[in-house]
């Protein structure tokens, strides 16, 4: 546990312990708010800022982000009195730190380039995370939970929005800080960071698993092929089911954006599914192409 | 909500105490905790104050005991009395109207000096405006302002010259009074002195001081904390307040404002805030300070030569130690690339050595004697038998032992041979059961076992003629007749016996070819090529890329560079994540110094395959060599740093070496190894006299005679050898053929002159003086005896002076007089800064000196 102790202790560090803490307690605070507005509107009883949606400006807001700035700076005042600056080593331009990281708030974007090549993972996924964020007042047609919290009226926004904020953004976060050492490799909590260790990972293309090689034609029909059905499919079997189950819904939302919200749907749960090729079968990459590979 | 405005007010009022406190807390630590040199400083402002003022009160005392009071009255008395002139009422009248008129001329000068600016001003404008455009209008103004300015001008030296006459007119009226306080304080001035030295270190302000050294990149704040490290006087035995430890070496001729601090201690010159930082014991800090001795690894990085430097004596002896255990055989050693192999030539080892000796000798050198060079492989006997084998199978086919029982020696000739041995002073350089071995420079091998080591054959044919068998060696030819080496042979054979020694091959067995392969094989992993010149691998050494080239693997052989072992040229930067600890992570500290002394401590101690071998190192010796690796870095040094090493100013100065040895001499040098023990400029050793300005220093008569027949003038063991000996008794006939003698002879005269020394003293006419008594009379006055004897009285420090004037130049007397340090740094007479004059008379005093 010593090894862990010390990373977790490191002044570079000390912000994701508090983010950590943080995220926890306020994903709890949201949804046991959640929880007791849904049994309040169970039993008949008024929610707080329902109907009306509003509250006082002055003073009950003020008073409250007056308090808050103040705690914050007092934090803030704090935290730089005790702990100084982590310096590292002098830049050296012939020599790479190692590991070298992103700042914390970019490293759920570093790991994903375990998984996805540097095209894929440094541009096109980031470039989708900040459209699917824009887009999110065109696609969300459900009017409930504004000024108020509640689970049951808005189930799918919440669980999908916590399983790509959570699980997607702030693991991946924890991970490349406390998980991944030096070579970028794997290191449990337990384990100290060896420069020299060495691990050997045979991985190979989806296609190649099979016996076609990813670099010929057929290779690269084949991961086209899985690419393009992976998305094929997922558009098409929910707008059967929907269309069976709840044909006013897809009315509602109207077919461009239901496109949009399925397209980004599916490349978000891309990622835990490459994330689970490259762990658990060892594939590298599922679609080689001249210009980017999948 | 409520709720909240009930308990708001406290929260708020109690968050904003907790923000003052806050405030007060960032306040102490900018101002005290982060600070900790202001209490350093004002320690040191106190202690020097206190010292200051000592010395003063001492003068005081001093001052008031010398009847200086009595003046002092005197003086003020004759001060009151002109006052009393000057304050009556005539005069005061006088006074304040020459002051007044004064005032009104100093206003006039005010006026007529801001006047003048301006005029300047437009006139340079107008000249600006000419020049650029060339309008007449412009030149009009041009010299209508030069108009004013020469009128202006005129004023300004009336006015000048009225204000110089009114200040002489009050210069009348004050000049008594003026005379008198003058003379008052220069009664005064070395107290005042004192005073002004108490109020100007009272005045000093607590900061951060810093020395900033452009070229070299460095700012360094050391001298924040370190306030008397320059100091001429002690005020603390603490740190930070001590003064710089040999300052006379090391601040004389390397001034801080010059050379700053870090450049030699390392450290993070820049942090102030705690001493950690400030030494760089801190995390990522890639140059913690030095301590102790291995500061002197910095020497390195601008000294070219580190050997006899002064203050620089650790790496020195690892500098030594690298030479004698022959690290750069194996490793890329930056200075050490053009050394020669220190092991000797293994291709007839055969027919030397006595094949159980060698496989004992391969498993533990130091079984055979303790002070063997050569390292531990940690080899099983089976390798052991093996390479035994591959360098027996170059001139033989089995494994074979001889043995000398008592039976088998001729204990006469034995005796002859004994005379032989302690007449050729063999003792200077080999040890035999403890004794000798004084030259500990030169290396050779500790002969009490040689014995049961070598052949007498081989041991016969070795002295008669040593570059036969080992070209490079150091070991001189002795011109004995055979039978003289018979007797010697015999003596060292029959004296030097392994009673120990447990011969498994008294019977030839032969050898089988899958151990002689083997037995390659490991030399070759082992790279015993690093030390020997290998039969049949000479080239190996050099080429291990090729090597590898060829295919032949060795364990890591990814790390190997042109040599056989890591290259060593940035040892001392290589970052301390990229040393792998291995195995010994856990047992060490991660620095680099902890991880260069267990590699030289324990070398296999990190992971099993491992190759370089056990030296048996102490602490201190692994100590030194550590602090020379450490000294090689990236780091760059501004080029007026650079101190080049001797070889490297011979060739700047001619492109070849000027002591290089040729002709007749070189042959003789080949032979006799006269560099074995003297030294001429940079080569040899300094066992014996320095003999790079023999030439000029020795007389010829003497140096004749002494070659001839060495006079007994040092130790035993200090003493010239005699390469020849007598043929019929074995008495000691003379040293060297008489045209041997010629050829040194020559040799001194055309190479080892120099035209410092002159041929002649000077000339020096002072009448009646007696130049002889007259140096006799220094000699005694200085003390001289107390090293030197002539006759029977005197030290025996230096050398003995009773036949000085029959050895020496008088020239050289004279020159060396002047520097005794000039010729060889190393001499430990003291400079005694005699004059010119006092020189002379010292040389005729001591020419005088002989003995028929």
């Amino acid at each position: 546990m010593g090894p862990f102790i010390e990373i977790i202790s490191k002044p570079d560090n000390i912000a994701i312990v508090v983010m950590i803490l943080m995220v926890l307690f306020f994903t709890a605070w949201a949804f046991l708010q959640a929880f007791r507005n849904d049994a309040s509107r169970k039993n008949g009883e008024l929610i707080e800022g329902e109907g009306n949606g509003k509250v006082d400006t002055w003073k009950p807001l003020v008073r409250i982000e007056l308090i808050v700035a103040l705690v914050v700076f007092i934090g803030l005042t704090f935290w730089s009195l005790v702990v100084d600056a982590p310096l590292e080593e002098l830049a050296n331009p012939t020599l790479t730190p190692n590991p070298a990281k992103a700042p914390w708030y970019f490293l759920g974007l570093q790991e994903m380039l375990v998984y996805f090549d540097p095209w894929i993972a440094g541009v096109v996924l980031p470039t989708l995370i900040i459209i699917g964020l824009i887009a999110i007042p065109y696609i969300d047609i459900n009017p409930k939970g504004n000024g108020y919290y509640t689970f049951s009226e808005r189930k799918w926004a919440i669980l999908i929005f916590c399983f790509g904020f959570l699980f997607l953004w702030i693991l991946l976060i924890v991970i490349g800080v406390f998980f991944r050492g030096p070579g970028w490799l794997w290191f449990w909590p337990w384990e100290e960071w060896d420069h020299h260790r060495v691990v050997y990972e045979g991985t190979a293309d989806l296609t190649n698993l099979v016996g076609i090689d990813s670099r010929s034609g057929w290779g690269f029909f084949i991961g086209g092929g899985v690419v393009t059905m992976y998305y094929a499919l997922g558009m098409i079997l929910p707008y059967v089911y929907w269309r069976k189950k709840k044909p006013e819904f897809l009315e509602n939302l109207g077919m461009v954006p239901y496109v949009t919200v399925t397209f980004l749907f599916w490349t978000m749960l891309a990622l835990p599914i490459k994330m689970f090729l490259r762990l658990v079968l060892m594939v590298k990459y599922v679609w080689v192409t001249p210009w980017f590979n999948i | 909500m409520k709720k909240g405005s009930a308990y708001t007010p406290y929260l708020f009022a109690f968050l904003s105490l907790l923000l003052l406190g806050l405030a007060g807390w960032v306040i102490w630590k900018d101002e005290v905790q982060l600070r900790p040199w202001k209490a350093y400083q004002q320690e040191y402002k106190e202690l020097k104050g206190a010292k200051l003022q000592a010395e003063y009160d001492v003068a005081k005392k001093e001052f008031d005991g010398n009847g200086n009071a009595e003046k002092l009255e005197a003086l003020q008395a004759r001060l009151q009395a002109a006052e009393e002139i000057f304050q009556s009422r005539g005069v005061q009248e006088k006074y304040t109207g020459l002051v007044g008129q004064l005032d009104i001329i100093e206003a006039s000068l005010a006026q007529n000096q801001k006047k003048l600016q301006e005029t300047r001003g437009k006139y340079l404008e107008a000249e600006y405006l000419y020049i650029r455009g060339q309008k007449e209008q412009d030149k009009e103004v041009m010299q209508q302002l030069q108009g004013e300015i020469e009128g202006l001008t005129e004023n300004r030296n009336v006015l000048l010259e009225r204000k110089s006459a009114l200040q002489e007119d009050i210069g009348e009226l004050t000049n008594e009074s003026e005379a008198i306080r003058a003379e008052i304080r220069s009664l005064h001035k070395g107290l005042d002195e004192k005073l002004m030295a108490i109020e100007s270190n009272d005045r000093m302000s607590l900061e951060i001081r810093q020395i900033h050294i452009r070229d070299a990149g460095k700012a360094d704040r050391c001298i924040t904390c370190h306030a008397g490290i320059e100091s001429s006087y002690r005020l603390s035995d603490r740190q930070p307040l001590t003064r710089h430890p040999a300052g006379f070496i090391f601040l004389e001729n390397h001034p801080v404002s010059e050379h700053g601090c870090t450049f030699c201690h390392q450290g993070q010159g820049r942090a102030t805030t705690s001493p950690d930082k400030a030494h760089g014991w801190v995390d990522h800090w890639t140059e913690p300070m030095h301590q102790g001795s291995m500061t002197q690894s910095s020497c390195i990085s601008c000294h070219g030569d580190i050997e006899g430097l002064r203050g620089a004596e650790f790496i020195s002896k690892g500098s030594k130690l690298i030479k004698k255990y022959g690290c750069y055989g194996c490793h890329m050693i930056p200075g050490y690339e053009d050394l020669r192999e220190v092991g000797p030539v293994l291709a007839e080892v055969g027919t030397k050595i006595n094949y159980s000796w060698a496989v004992s000798w391969l498993q533990d050198p130091k079984t055979y004697y303790e002070t063997a060079r050569m390292p531990k492989f940690y080899l099983s006997k089976e390798e052991a038998e093996s390479i035994a084998d591959y360098l027996f199978s170059m001139t033989g086919t089995t494994r074979r032992d001889t043995l000398y029982a008592d039976e088998d020696i001729d204990w006469d000739l034995a005796e002859k041979g004994k005379a032989i041995w302690r007449q050729s002073r063999c003792n200077i350089c080999h040890t035999t059961n403890g004794k000798g071995g004084n030259h500990t420079e030169i290396h050779a091998p500790d002969l009490s076992k040689v014995g049961s080591k070598v052949t007498r054959e081989w041991l016969f044919n070795w002295i008669k003629d040593p570059k036969k068998y080992f070209p490079e060696t150091k070991m001189p030819r002795y011109r004995f007749s055979d039978q003289e080496l018979a007797a010697l042979v015999e003596y060292i054979v029959s004296e030097f016996q392994d009673w120990d020694f447990e011969p498994e091959y008294e019977d030839p067995v032969p050898m089988k070819a899958e151990s002689i392969e083997k037995g390659k094989a490991l030399v070759q992993k082992y790279g015993c090529f690093g030390c020997h010149k290998v039969k049949g691998m000479e080239e190996m050494q050099d080429i291990a890329p090729q090597l590898r080239r060829a295919g032949v693997t060795f364990a890591g052989s990814g790390e190997m560079e042109e040599k056989i072992g890591a290259e060593l040229s940035s040892i001392g930067s290589k970052p301390v994540e990229l040393l792998d600890f291995g195995k010994v992570k856990d047992k060490i500290p991660h620095d680099r110094l902890s991880y260069v002394k267990q590699k030289l401590r324990a070398p296999r101690s990190f992971r099993d395959d491992l190759r370089m071998p056990d030296y048996r190192l102490g602490e201190e010796e692994l100590g030194s060599i550590s602090s020379v690796l450490l000294g090689f870095t990236d780091a760059s040094r501004p080029a007026r740093f650079v101190v080049p090493s001797y070889a490297e100013i011979e060739e700047l100065e001619g492109g070849t070496d000027s002591h290089i040895l040729s002709g007749d001499f070189e042959k003789l040098e080949r032979d006799i190894k006269c560099l074995n023990c003297h030294k001429i400029g940079n080569h040899g050793y300094n066992y014996a006299p320095d003999l790079s300005v023999a030439g000029s220093k020795l007389q010829e008569e003497w140096l004749r005679r002494f070659l001839k027949q060495p006079d007994i003038i040092r130790p035993m063991l200090k003493q010239m050898p005699r390469f020849n000996l007598d043929k019929q008794d074995g008495m000691i006939q003379g040293n060297l053929e008489s045209s041997e003698i010629e050829t040194v002879m020559n040799f001194f005269r055309s190479d080892l002159v120099t035209d410092d020394i002159p041929a002649f003293l000077p000339d020096l006419y002072d009448g009646a003086v007696d130049q002889v008594l007259e140096g006799k009379r220094l000699y005694d006055e200085k003390g001289c005896v107390a090293c030197h004897q002539i006759g029977n009285a005197g030290g025996s420090v230096g050398p003995n002076l009773s036949n000085v004037g029959g050895r020496l130049t008088a020239g050289f007397i004279f020159k060396y007089l002047e520097d005794p340090q000039r010729y060889n740094p190393q001499n430990v007479e003291p400079k005694y800064g005699f004059t010119e004059r006092e020189r002379i008379y010292l040389a005729r005093y001591l020419m005088s000196l002989k003995l028929e």
